[in-house]
Formats: C-alpha cells, sequence, structure tokens
C-alpha cells in the first residue's frame, strides 16, 4: 500500500512486474536501469540462482518529482517465475499497489501466460487484493521473435475483462516499449492523487467492447476499446 | 501514513534507543519493504534496497515460522564478521530493523530492542488511527502528462 510521509514529502509507491518464467520481467527492469538517465535510480539488485533465475525477486528504486511537492518514489519488483516459488510470489505482492502483467508473445508461451495471470489473481486474493483494487496494465513482452502471437489473439486472451486495461507491446531486451510501460503504470498509480484524473490516463473506464483490437506497431501502446472502429 | 508529528516522535524513539543499545543504525520498515523512519548512520548504504531485503528477509523467515507451526519468529538476528542485523517484529506490519557493530552486543541490543518495540507499536497505533479518519492526498496540477514522464 502507498505510504506517504508528510514530513520527508515522500511517497512510496510498489509497482510488481509479473508474468510466466523466463518472459522477460528481469529483462525489464535490466533495461530500464540502462534506458533511465534523468531519474535518481538505485542499484538493482538481483536475488538470483547461479543460472541467472530470479529466486526471490529483482529490486530497483526510482525517485521522481512527478508530484507537486512531493519525492515519488517507485519501488519496482520483479517476481520468480518459475512454478516452484509461488510462496514467494506471494510475499513480493505484500504491500503491492500496482501490477504490470508482462505476457511472453510466443505461441507455445500461452498455456504459461494464462497460468501466471490465474495465479497472479490467487495470489493476490492471499494478500487480501484483486485486481479490481489493483491498477495493473499488460505489457506484450517479445513481439520480435518471428513466431509471435497476434496481438487481437493475445487481447482477447488477456484484455478481456469487463474494463480493458492498458497493454503495450515491447521487446524488452532492445529496450522498445518498456519505459512506455513504465511510466503508463506510474501515471496510473498517481491518478489516484490527481484532483483531475482522466480515463487515459487510468486505463479502466473504457467498457469491453468483446471484439478483438488490430495488431499495432511494436512499442506502442495497444488502444484498448478502439475495436469497433 | 506518517504525520510530522508522528515521523518526529518515532524518530526520538529511534534515536533513545540507539544511544542505550550503542547500536548504529536503526529503522522502521513494513512489511512490503518502505522505509518510515531511520535514525544512525549507515554511511553510504542505499536504504531503500536495505529495506527492501530486510522486508524480503522476514517475509521468508514468517514462512518458515508458519510451517514449524509458528505464528510468527519475532526476531530475526543476522552475524556478520564485523556488523550484525536484528530484526524485530511489530505490530501493524512493521518492522523495527536495527545494525550493530562491535561496540555493542546481541544481548544488550535486544533487550532495548524489545524496550522500544512497546513504543513504537503504540506510536503506529496512534498513526494508523489517524490514517483511518485522514482526508485522501489529493494535489492540482497536470502531473500525469509526458512533461512528467520518467526518463
Amino acid at each position: 500500500m502507498a505510504f506517504i510521509n508528510y514530513s520527508s514529502r515522500e511517497i512510496q509507491l510498489k509497482i510488481v512486474y509479473y508474468g510466466a518464467a523466463l518472459c522477460g520481467k528481469t529483462t525489464n527492469l535490466v533495461t530500464l536501469h540502462k534506458q533511465i538517465t534523468h531519474a535518481q535510480k538505485g542499484e538493482l539488485v538481483s536475488l538470483a540462482t547461479d543460472a541467472d533465475r530470479t529466486l526471490f525477486f529483482d529490486f530497483l528504486s526510482l525517485n521522481t518529482k512527478t508530484l507537486p511537492g512531493f519525492t515519488t518514489r517507485f519501488q519496482l519488483y520483479t517476481v520468480p517465475g518459475q512454478a516452484i516459488y509461488n510462496t514467494t510470489r506471494q510475499l513480493v505482492l505484500k504491500g503491492v499497489d500496482g501490477v504490470v502483467f508482462v505476457v511472453d508473445s510466443h505461441w507455445d508461451k500461452m498455456a504459461d501466460n494464462v497460468e501466471s495471470f490465474a495465479n497472479l489473481q490467487e495470489n493476490l486474493i492471499e494478500n487480501h487484493l484483486s485486481l479490481v483494487q489493483i491498477p495493473y496494465l499488460l505489457q506484450y513482452n517479445k513481439r520480435d521473435i518471428p513466431n509471435a502471437a497476434p496481438i487481437n489473439y493475445l487481447e482477447y486472451t488477456f484484455n478481456n475483462r469487463a474494463n480493458r486495461v492498458l497493454a503495450f507491446e515491447s521487446v524488452a531486451s532492445t529496450g522498445s516499449g518498456v519505459l512506455e510501460t513504465l511510466n503508463a503504470a506510474a501515471r496510473l498509480l498517481l491518478a489516484k492523487y490527481s484532483k483531475t484524473p482522466n480515463a487515459n490516463v487510468t486505463g479502466m473506464a473504457q467498457p469491453n467492447l468483446s471484439v478483438a483490437v488490430p495488431p499495432s506497431t511494436e512499442g506502442s501502446q495497444v488502444q484498448a476499446g478502439n475495436a469497433a472502429a | 501514513m506518517l504525520t510530522v508529528e508522528d515521523q518526529t516522535a518515532i524518530e526520538q524513539r529511534l534515536a533513545d534507543f540507539l544511544g542505550k543499545s550503542e547500536a548504529q543504525w536503526s529503522a522502521l520498515v513494513d512489511k512490503g519493504g518502505n522505509l518510515f523512519a531511520q535514525s544512525g548512520d549507515t554511511g553510504n548504504l542505499d536504504l531503500s534496497i536495505l529495506s527492501a531485503l530486510a522486508a524480503g528477509s522476514f517475509a521468508a523467515t514468517h514462512e518458515l515460522a508458519k510451517r514449524l507451526g509458528e505464528s510468527e519468529f519475532s526476531a530475526l538476528y543476522h552475524e556478520g564478521l564485523g556488523q550484525h542485523i536484528l530484526m524485530s517484529a511489530l505490530h501493524h506490519e512493521c518492522l523495527l530493523v536495527t545494525i550493530f557493530g562491535e561496540r555493542t552486543n546481541i544481548g544488550l541490543v535486544r533487550f532495548y530492542a524489545q524496550q522500544v518495540t512497546l513504543a513504537l507499536n503504540e506510536l503506529l497505533k496512534q498513526a494508523s488511527a489517524k490514517e483511518a479518519t485522514a482526508a485522501p492526498l489529493l494535489l492540482d496540477g497536470d502531473f500525469l502528462n509526458d512533461r512528467a514522464a520518467i526518463t
């Protein structure tokens, strides 16, 4: 849960990158650590195995001046994707403010993606939370692979709830779409502190049209709700 | 949420604790990894990382406790060659994290940690009651546009 300190004028917000094993969660943080040059960033910490698989979490802290009169500290975490680390995923979700769900675009990973999305919802319930309360967005990663599933398929599979959420295409290994995803997640979380939030920022006000959206270009936002056009 | 008064009161308790125990640094951290308040000196250590790792470590220990049939291990101690860490569970999903060195010992630190824990729990209870009735933070200005983007 967001922590507001009126003494140091600081707001701390926790964003968790969630998704199936090897979908690119850690790569997102590694790329962000390289790409971000203006915001004050901490060291990237990875609690990983010798084979570079996330064991507990990766962590990156960013200090920004996005809110007037406050320093906003975004604490970015990843979870371990492997099935055996479910308890760890529950622990990392403790106190979460927002979720970036990373989808592996590879056709062969669809079942893993779906299972991970269901697992996210179960683990939020374990933390007495749900996707209705916790702002989240989708990142369709690995868009550069030859056998990537079409965006309209991914939208139909993962963005077919009562309220459609923001979704972004990305290639985390090259940096495409990574910063855009983070900024959208940050705005999503900060919208609750705005006297005049708008639907374009929250991305939650679009009704589900039950029609898949057309594919968009790499690294760009998938326009939620424009399918009827 | 911590008001200026809450923060001052908590930091005062932490400073008193450091004075008595001769520990080096102490902090109030929540179980989500947020640093609430701190006192003492850690040199150039990144306190966000320290808080995140402490919370993660304590969370893992909590799961171990559950599997052993304990509701919680109330304290966790990591012993190093020159520096050591004691983590103590507080109410309201918080932890007291203390780093200490050769000037003192675990017995003394733990004794005073148990005392300050009671005082901190009371302060957290008051802060929690205030938060429940506080107006939500709402700010003017368009801080959701591209000019405020993280780059």
